[in-house]
């Protein structure tokens, strides 16, 4: 009998890594820094989305503090990896020596990963209580928990400068290391959904007492996917950091939240492409009617239609672009 | 120092937030007992309310309590027109449809008022009686404290008198127990909502205007935290109970004002993070609130 | 009095009922009975106005009512006492009763009516300020009928009336359902405990998974030797 090659999956993403990287190698030779910029932004935000998917999207926990995922992942690889003959000048504190390598900070893919983890164990801190609790309840509490993360951020001063935030944070983020991370978060939430982990998610999402019922132990899965969202989300906060080389806590803010729910509701919820799609797209919208702001000085105008946007959708799509009935009754 | 005089003046200024949070509360807990909905757009009417009445007194010089009755009847249009345009379709969804939906139109007005009058804040000037000072032997406060007092009391009042004994109050309060079946005793669930929209916004919009009168400075984002804090009042004090909100809300606006007050200066910042941890508190350990009626809180 | 053709109602793409016709005349008391499951109570709520049929209609007094709101039909005086009582608990009885006649503006025939509900359950009286929560089962499902009284209904639909009761209060419950049938109101009863809804019946209907399995008056319907099998314990 004829054996059928199995093609893994991980083939087509690997090939399409490739593609993806040789598309980026010839944009990063041709767009204008401009563009390059958007484009690094929007594939932060992406991770950012992704990660949330997996949360929001496929296990239906509405977390709203995604920013204070991102805003601890900030954080902490800055103050990692901040290079050590500016820290004296910028008031931050040496890192302990067996920490760190040769300049007193750490590479930057080890701070950036520590950020990550730093997030996800905030997560399961705040995640064995919070998850407890039913629908909105959760979305206020983890909006809760963002407010109190910010609060830390600004009153612990000695460590995070408060208020002022920190700047000069060296560039380290570029375009490769951006999209690589993307890749990673899309494939690790790709493998999670498709395995049995992301069906006792999903069957939590659609009704957690039928999955208990069926001998799923909804702490568990509930609580894997907002420590692998918080991971991501701890990630794409230390490229952002590392990308606008400042950050403050008033950035990491509900209004951040805020962007990156409605780019995954807009985009589609629960569907691997709806949270790039709404990415991509609303990004984009926003640069192309940025010149139009400046020009008629009509600041927050950009915001104002992407409420409108997020209204009109949950009225008449709420399954978002890519969405299959999901958030529809 | 911690004196006594120290701490019964901090205690006052608690009880006056209190009462701000106690009507927020309320309005919100007459449209979350029947829609199971936290309105997030709740806070954007306290800075509609607030930018109304500077509008209609501050700048343009109609008598405040002229300003008070027409913000009271703004806001309650504003919410009726919420209810029409969006909440209606959405009600028998999922909730987390209209969590998002009520966060959407939040951040819709707000960047509406904060492109159309202003990203800077204004300065609310209220009329000279308003502004009276008063100096007892422990406690100073102005006449605009004792306005919000007596308001609140009058408010809550007022309503506890149309909730327990008018037809519609009785309505409301079967249709928050159970929608179901009051509709299928013939009782007009969207009227019930629209009238809850109704009282809600306008007990918002009417404590946006005290808020503006008491700090004396309104900005476009003045809602957002307020309103969320609203609905952790609600928690404490008990979902599903109209007592519960107002209790809820004096006790989180003293909890607030003392626990500032009473730790070292440094701590004044954590203020708003209290507030939150409170609320985080209450959920894991006493999630009916102190006066809750049992509600599937966790799963 | 109330007319249902060939009705069918589906819970999404479930059938719950299918091709269901029912006949209910003037002053009678038809019964509706059957396992649970059979679609006794989707009838009620769909004749009520909860459920919206895929087919059929539903014609009261010689007047279609299929496309009517609850409201509506609560209206033209037909009143539903739902299956487990449905009353608000943490209202109290006087509360419970006055909503029952939510929809009426006389107010003095209203108190009137009440004071006829206490009549008929003197035992309300005596608790009429208390929360509803607290009465017993069987006072609870006083509570619940004398509410839908208070409607002045021409037809009452009643749901498992029954339901969760001791034998001694279900038998005084089905003798104030014929207390409530003298005084003029005709009654569309749905029951799984057969014997006593066959009874005090005029008509029953068999249901039995979404269909009409068989009907007839009692005598007839209570000899069938399936029917006393399965329904009547033999």
């Amino acid at each position: 009998m004829n054996q059928k090659r199995r093609i893994i999956p991980e083939f087509w993403f690997i090939i399409g890594g490739c593609l993806l990287f040789l598309i980026i190698f010839i944009l990063s030779r041709t767009l204008n820094r401009y563009l390059i910029h958007i484009i690094v932004l929007m594939g932060i935000y992406s991770i950012a989305t992704v990660s949330l998917n997996l949360t929001n999207g496929y296990t239906g926990l509405f977390s709203l503090g995604h920013a204070a995922f991102m805003a601890i992942g900030a954080y902490t690889s800055t103050l990692l990896a901040f290079p050590l003959h500016l820290r004296e000048s910028y008031e931050l504190p040496l890192l302990p020596a067996f920490l760190t390598g040769a300049d007193g900070a750490m590479p930057f893919i080890v701070a950036l990963i520590a950020g990550g983890v730093f997030a996800a164990l905030s997560a399961i801190l705040i995640g064995a209580p919070v998850l407890r609790l039913r629908g909105h309840y959760l979305s206020v509490a983890s909006l809760g928990f963002m407010v109190i993360v910010t609060t830390f951020a600004k009153t612990l001063k000695g460590i995070t400068r408060g208020s002022m935030g920190i700047n000069a944070i060296p560039s380290y983020t570029n375009i490769y290391w951006t999209y690589l991370w993307l890749l990673i978060a899309i494939y690790v939430v790709w493998r999670i959904v498709h395995s049995r982990f992301g069906r006792a998610m999903m069957a939590i999402r659609d009704d957690e007492t039928a999955a208990q019922v069926l001998g799923i132990f909804p702490m568990k899965y509930k609580l894997l996917s907002f420590v692998v969202g918080a991971f991501f989300a701890g990630v794409a906060g230390g490229l952002f950091a590392h990308f606008t080389k400042a950050i403050r806590p008033f950035e990491f803010s509900f209004a951040m939240t805020f962007q990156i729910v409605i780019m995954l509701i807009v985009g589609g919820m629960g569907t691997m492409s709806g949270p790039l799609v709404g990415t991509f797209s609303l990004m984009a919208f926003r640069y192309a009617l940025k010149p139009v702001e400046e020009h008629l000085k009509v600041y927050g105008f950009i915001e104002l239609v992407y409420a409108a946007l997020l209204i009109i959708i949950m009225l008449w799509k709420p399954e978002g672009i890519m969405g299959k009935r999901q958030l529809k009754r | 120092m911690l004196s006594l005089g120290y701490v019964l003046q901090q205690t006052m200024n608690g009880v006056i937030l209190g009462c701000i949070y106690s009507l927020l509360a309320l309005g919100m807990t007459v449209v979350y007992g029947i829609l199971r909905l936290i309105n997030f757009a709740h806070g954007a009417l306290i800075t509609l309310g607030a930018f109304f009445v500077y509008f209609v007194s501050v700048r343009y010089g109609l008598s405040f309590i002229a300003g008070i009755f027409l913000v009271i009847g703004f806001g309650g249009l504003m919410g009726l027109v919420l209810d029409l345009i969006a909440y209606r379709k959405l009600r028998g969804g999922p909730e987390v449809a209209l969590l998002i939906t009520s966060i959407g139109f939040y951040t819709f007005i707000e960047n509406f008022l904060k492109l159309i009058v202003s990203p800077q804040p204004y300065a609310f000037k209220t009329p000279d009686y308003l502004n009276i000072l008063y100096r007892m032997r422990f406690l100073t406060f102005r006449s605009i404290d004792l306005f919000i007092i007596l308001s609140s009391i009058a408010i809550m009042i007022a309503f506890s008198i149309f909730i327990k004994k008018s037809k519609m109050g009785i309505a409301m309060r079967a249709t928050a127990e159970n929608l179901e079946v009051a509709n299928m005793m013939g009782i007009e669930i969207n009227k019930v909502i629209s009238v809850a929209f109704i009282l809600g916004s306008a007990i918002a919009a009417f404590t946006g205007f005290l808020w503006g009168a008491k700090y004396g400075q309104i900005s476009y984002d003045m809602g957002f935290l307020t309103g969320v804090k609203a609905f952790v009042a609600v928690v404490v004090g008990g979902v599903g109970s109209i007592p519960g909100a107002m209790l809820g809300g004096f006790v989180l606006g003293v909890a607030e004002i003392l626990s500032v007050a009473l730790l070292p200066t440094r701590f004044a910042e954590y203020r708003d993070g209290i507030v939150f941890a409170i609320l985080i508190l209450v959920l894991l350990i006493k999630p009916s609130g102190i006066m809750g009626v049992k509600e599937e809180i966790r799963v | 009095m109330l007319k249902v053709k060939n009705l069918s109602v589906k819970y999404g793409v479930i059938p719950a009922l299918q091709d269901i016709s029912i006949e209910v005349k003037d002053g009678q008391i038809v019964s509706l009975i059957g396992a649970n499951g059979a679609g006794k109570t989707t009838t009620l709520k769909t004749i009520m106005g909860i459920l919206k049929p895929a087919n059929g209609s539903i014609v009261y007094r010689d007047e279609d009512i299929t496309r009517m709101s609850t409201p509506q039909r609560v209206r033209k005086e037909i009143c539903l006492v739902p299956e487990g009582r449905g009353i608000f608990n943490r209202l109290t009885v006087r509360e419970n009763l006055l909503l029952g006649a939510y929809h009426r503006n006389d107010e003095q025939e209203i108190n009137l009516d009440l004071e006829k509900s206490y009549s008929l359950f003197p035992r309300l009286k005596e608790r009429e300020n208390q929360i509803a929560g607290t009465l017993s089962g069987g006072e609870q499902q006083m509570l619940a009928i004398g509410r839908g009284l208070m409607s002045r209904p021409k037809l009452m639909l009643l749901d498992e009336p029954s339901l969760g009761l001791a034998p001694l209060v279900v038998r005084e419950l089905y003798e104030l359902i014929q207390e409530i049938l003298k005084q003029g109101v005709t009654i569309l009863l749905v029951e799984q405990n057969a014997t006593m809804a066959i009874r005090v019946s005029d008509y029953v209907y068999l249901l039995e998974t979404g269909n009409v399995k068989l009907e007839g008056i009692p005598k007839e319907v209570e000899s069938l030797e399936d029917v006393r099998k399965v329904y009547l314990g033999g």
